[in-house]
């Protein structure tokens, strides 16, 4: 009769202290939570919420995606956190924004750098665009950046932030035209850096597509240009490409997104999301939602965001030891 | 009127129970510690997935309007605000409520931002057009102003010493450059692991007002109270509103802040209940009163909070730009269903539009029905025992700081400031400046870097920040306000000496 | 209980001088880190901050000195012999326990513990301690079903949850 009782008690102790061991066959028993660094409500955010939010069907995670917002310094804070204290045991994962994390790593003062953290997989490729003010005297990209030359660091032009796409383009700008912007980082990520430009406080902006795409829709702002390689067929046939008019800007500053976990999780864990979470991304619903809100899909490989990672790494080190 | 034919879309019977559903969790979520509304909201987005756009939105609506309001609850009866929205509330309302008035208070808030919140919603139904224009009036060097306005409050928030006033509000506004800086991304005054993300402001609102709190309960020791720490004696609801009534002036006062301030991208929403709070008290016969208790500071903080939440929507549903945090989680809630806002929005999806706006408008008056139903169990929470509320109050306060960011770390620094905001009470520095600093702190910094750098490429920054009629005004406003506090400190010390003159005179004699 | 009465009792000299002058350090402090960082740019602000905070905590202190303004309540020996105990409760369950038992584990160990060593009631009755187990395993029940399953909060485990 005891026997049983302490069967029974010992079976009780182990369930809940057998979480770590057996851990990598059964993943995920729990939901995953995933990190965001930016606020709730901006585009990453946003976008983070869409593309996980079909997590609990049994063909992808089979448990809940629950995000958690850590804002701060451009995505330093989350990053560095997500770094250094992280567990990597594959429930918590992190979206990554490239390049701003890369940028940030060669311009010092993190914790982090590419070798860091393991890519899982991409979801989506924002692109960063110029745009003016609806009203704006300047009708094209040409007349805005001839101004630009004639003026040097009259041209305020407001981003997101420092080291972020954003900026990664209007270094790119000023390199190509051999002149000089005045950028103003705003604080409130991309949507106060817009508001900037409706406002008129600035005399452009470099701002997502997304966004943009959003703002033209509303009547608020001109497109002038985007900083891709190719223009955006499905949101802005009409709008070239910075390459098109004349101007040596690749697609260095194009912001792509997608999950990250912590170096050192599990291997058999990193297989498991890196072969469910490209699936889940690519899910009809997902692809749907993201187009209703304007949001470019891209979705790629574990493999192909490695590569893509190790060609920024490259392209911005160049850039930025020449500041 | 056209807003009128789309009342009947509010009462279907899957959009009337969600509404229903959406103010009664906002209540909840509202009054849990640490969440505020601009989480509660990007909680609920994953549910108006499977909704069509104009219930999802309903649902949005109501738990906004319910969480900002149910803020209050905590506020009052654990003296722990829920958001920043609700600090001026807990000055007057917890003292309130340790007065037996714990259900008078919760009567004359809910009421209070009732109305404000009706205000502001017609606002919005109203004056949309020309309101728009304003929210863009507004530029680094105003929005500068704006927050140095914010900071002159601090004169007022403390009676005791000006000196502690404002050396608590320097504090606060040290705290808040910790971390990294948001512009520059340097690192500042990080002295120990925890502290790189930097002092989350819920997380600081948790510490400063709940642990002091605790520890108060705590002081008292292990011996049988008949004194709890929030007693409720039976208040009619009739009385409660005749309370209101007579207080016309505080109402007004907030509603009109409330609605104004609202209106500004960027800093509105944290600040209005603050500054309508002051305003009340600088027009009040009995200034002396706030903070102990007088219904007024109440009523002037929650109808400028609720008032606020109309006008708020004004820059996101004209111009597509999100004004506020939680402005910016309902976009995204109108963008999953393909709805661009935007100076079309009326006229591309009418139904959608209105029914939104309207259910905010019903959800006001369920959320007042409801909250005063809350406010008649809120004696329950005066039977208990001192022991079990500094228990009950601490177990909120470390989930409330650690469900904010998920993070450790922000349970360590919300004990800490709470301990050190203890000891610093009880030497004559206060909480409230010391709050108010840690809020304005990053909107001061980030706007007048902006602006000096957008000053640098133009005519420099004497010429931003000091012409145009805009800075002008502003510029006046926080002269007289810093004046004001001078000005009223001299009298009241001047009333002090006379009074313990008079004292002197009859002990002597 | 009259709020009036307890503020117009004087803090005591010592009470006064030693926060001021503990301000007046932080306040150094600030100033010498604000001044000696680079980059520049980025402690302007701080900067302008610590220099009137400065300038406040020394006519803060020469106010203490000169015994002005002693506002305030002051610590008594009786209300830290009162508080230590919990304090320390609560300190060592959320730096030590819930690391190595779990959030809520913690949790449950300190709403017990301040719930018992502040209740009145005998600590020898059975009864008591069972009331004391049945109301702290209700609350932190509401709490895991509002922070957890409700809202999915992912806490720190150990041992246990």
């Amino acid at each position: 009769m005891r026997k049983r009782y302490i069967g029974t008690a010992l079976l009780a102790v182990s369930t809940l202290l057998g979480t770590t061991q057996t851990m990598a066959d059964d993943y995920p028993e729990r939901p995953v939570s995933l990190m965001v660094s930016y606020g709730a409500g901006g585009a990453t955010d946003f976008q983070a919420r869409l593309v996980s939010m079909m997590a609990n069907n049994e063909n992808y995670l089979g448990e809940p995606i629950v995000v958690i917002n850590k804002p701060g310094a451009g995505g330093r804070v989350g990053w560095n956190w997500f770094a250094s204290d992280a567990e990597a045991d594959g429930y918590t994962l992190a979206a990554y924004n490239v390049p701003h994390f890369i940028a940030q790593s060669i311009e010092g003062g993190v914790r982090y750098d590419a070798d860091s953290f393991e890519p899982i997989a991409n979801w989506g490729a924002d692109p960063a665009v110029v745009v003016v003010a609806a009203d704006s005297e300047f009708n094209s990209i040409q007349e805005l950046l001839a101004y630009a030359v004639e003026n040097p660091g009259k041209v305020t032009v407001s981003g997101a932030g420092l080291y972020v796409g954003h900026h990664i383009a209007a270094l790119q700008i000023q390199k190509a035209i051999g002149g000089k912007l005045a950028y103003i980082p705003t604080k409130g990520g991309g949507a106060a850096a817009m508001k900037a430009v409706i406002a008129g406080n600035v005399v452009a902006g470099i701002n997502n597509l997304s966004d943009a795409y959003r703002a033209r829709e509303a009547g608020n702002v001109k497109i002038l240009a985007v900083a891709d390689t190719q223009r955006s067929e499905q949101f802005l046939p009409d709008v070239p490409t910075l390459m098109e008019a004349g101007y040596e800007v690749d697609n260095a500053s194009v912001n792509y997104r997608g999950f990250m976990v912590p170096a050192g999780t599990p291997t058999s864990v990193i297989d498991f999301l890196a072969s469910r979470v490209p699936e889940m991304f690519s899910d009809p619903k997902v692809a749907e939602q993201m187009a209703a809100g304007g949001s470019g899909v891209q979705v790629m490989s574990r493999e192909e965001v490695h590569a893509m990672w190790a060609a920024r790494q490259e392209t911005l080190n160049d850039l930025l030891a020449n500041l | 009127m056209e807003f009128l034919q789309h009342f009947g879309g509010v009462f279907e019977p899957l959009s009337f129970m969600l509404l229903l559903g959406g103010t009664i969790g906002g209540l909840i979520l509202g009054a849990t510690p640490g969440l505020s509304p601009t989480m509660a909201v990007a909680l609920l987005i994953p549910f108006t997935f499977q909704l069509p756009a104009t219930q999802g939105l309903i649902l949005l609506g109501a738990a906004y309007t319910a969480t900002v309001a149910g803020g209050a609850v905590s506020a009052i009866l654990l003296k722990i605000p829920g958001a920043p929205a609700n600090i001026a509330t807990s000055l007057d309302g917890h003292a309130m409520a340790s007065t037996g008035r714990g259900t008078q208070a919760l009567h004359v808030s809910f009421l209070a931002s009732g109305v404000g919140g009706v205000v502001g919603v017609l606002l919005l139904i109203f004056l949309t057009p020309v309101l728009s224009r304003w929210a863009l009036a507004f530029g680094p060097s105003h929005l500068f102003w704006m927050a140095i306005l914010g900071v002159t409050v601090i004169g007022s928030l403390d009676s005791r010493s000006f000196v502690k006033g404002l050396l608590s509000g320097c504090l606060g506004l040290w705290l808040s450059m910790i971390g990294y800086d948001d512009i520059q991304g340097a690192q500042r005054f990080i002295f120990h692991d925890s502290l790189t993300g930097g002092v989350n402001i819920i997380t600081a609102l948790i510490g400063i007002f709940a642990i002091p709190q605790v520890i108060e309960m705590l002081a008292r020791g292990r011996c049988e109270h008949k004194v709890s720490t929030v007693s409720v004696h039976r208040q009619s609801l009739l009385e409660s509103l005749k309370l209101l009534l007579a207080n016309g002036r505080a109402l007004s006062i907030g509603t009109f802040v409330g609605s104004i301030i609202g209106l500004i991208p960027g800093v509105g929403g944290q600040i209005a209940g603050l500054l309508a709070y002051d305003q009340t008290r600088k027009f009040s016969n009995d200034p002396d009163s706030f903070g102990k208790g007088n219904p007024a500071g109440v009523i002037a903080a929650e109808s400028a909070n609720n008032a606020m939440v109309g006008p708020s929507l004004v820059p996101l549903l004209t111009l597509s730009i999100p004004g506020s945090p939680t402005a910016a989680v309902l976009l995204g809630g109108l963008l999953i269903h393909g709805i661009f806002p935007g100076s079309d929005l009326f006229d591309n999806y009418p139904d959608v539009a209105w029914t939104f706006i309207n259910s905010m408008l019903i959800g006001q008056i369920l959320m007042v029905i409801f909250g005063i139903w809350v406010a008649s169990h809120a004696a329950r929470v005066a039977h208990v025992p001192p022991p079990i509320m500094a228990a009950a109050v601490t177990i909120l306060a470390l989930f409330g700081s650690y469900s904010v960011q998920q993070s450790m770390g922000d349970v360590y620094i919300m004990l800490a400031l709470g301990v050190g905001m203890y000891l610093l009470e009880k030497v004559g520095f206060s909480a409230a400046p010391l709050v108010l600093g840690l809020i304005l702190g990053p909107i001061a910094e980030a706007n007048f870097i902006q602006g000096s750098m957008i000053a640098n490429a133009m005519n420099g920054p004497a010429e931003y920040f000091l012409s145009g009629t805009l800075n002008l005004l502003l510029l006046i406003l926080v002269l007289a306000s810093i004046g004001w506090s001078f000005f009223s400190t001299h009298l009241a010390n001047r009333r002090a000496r006379n009074l313990s003159n008079t004292a002197e005179v009859s002990l002597e004699s | 209980m009259n709020p009036d009465t307890a503020e117009s009792m004087p803090l005591s000299r010592v009470q006064h001088l030693v926060p001021a002058a503990a301000v007046l350090a932080l306040a150094l402090i600030v100033a010498w880190v604000s001044f000696t960082r680079e980059p520049s740019e980025a402690f302007l602000f701080p900067r302008m901050i610590a220099s009137v905070m400065l300038l406040l905590a020394l006519w803060n202190f020469i106010r203490a000195s000169l015994g002005l303004a002693r506002v305030g309540d002051g610590l008594t020996r009786k209300g830290v012999g009162a508080i230590t105990p919990g304090l320390c409760v609560i300190v060592l369950l959320v730096y030590v326990a819930a690391r190595y038992l779990g959030f809520y584990s913690a949790s449950w160990l300190a709403f017990l513990s301040i719930y018992s060593l502040y209740d009145p009631a005998s600590h020898t009755l059975f009864a008591v301690w069972v009331k004391r187990v049945l109301i702290t395993t209700a609350f932190l029940s509401v709490i895991y079903a509002l922070f957890s399953l409700l809202l999915q909060v992912q806490t720190p485990r150990g041992l246990f949850i």
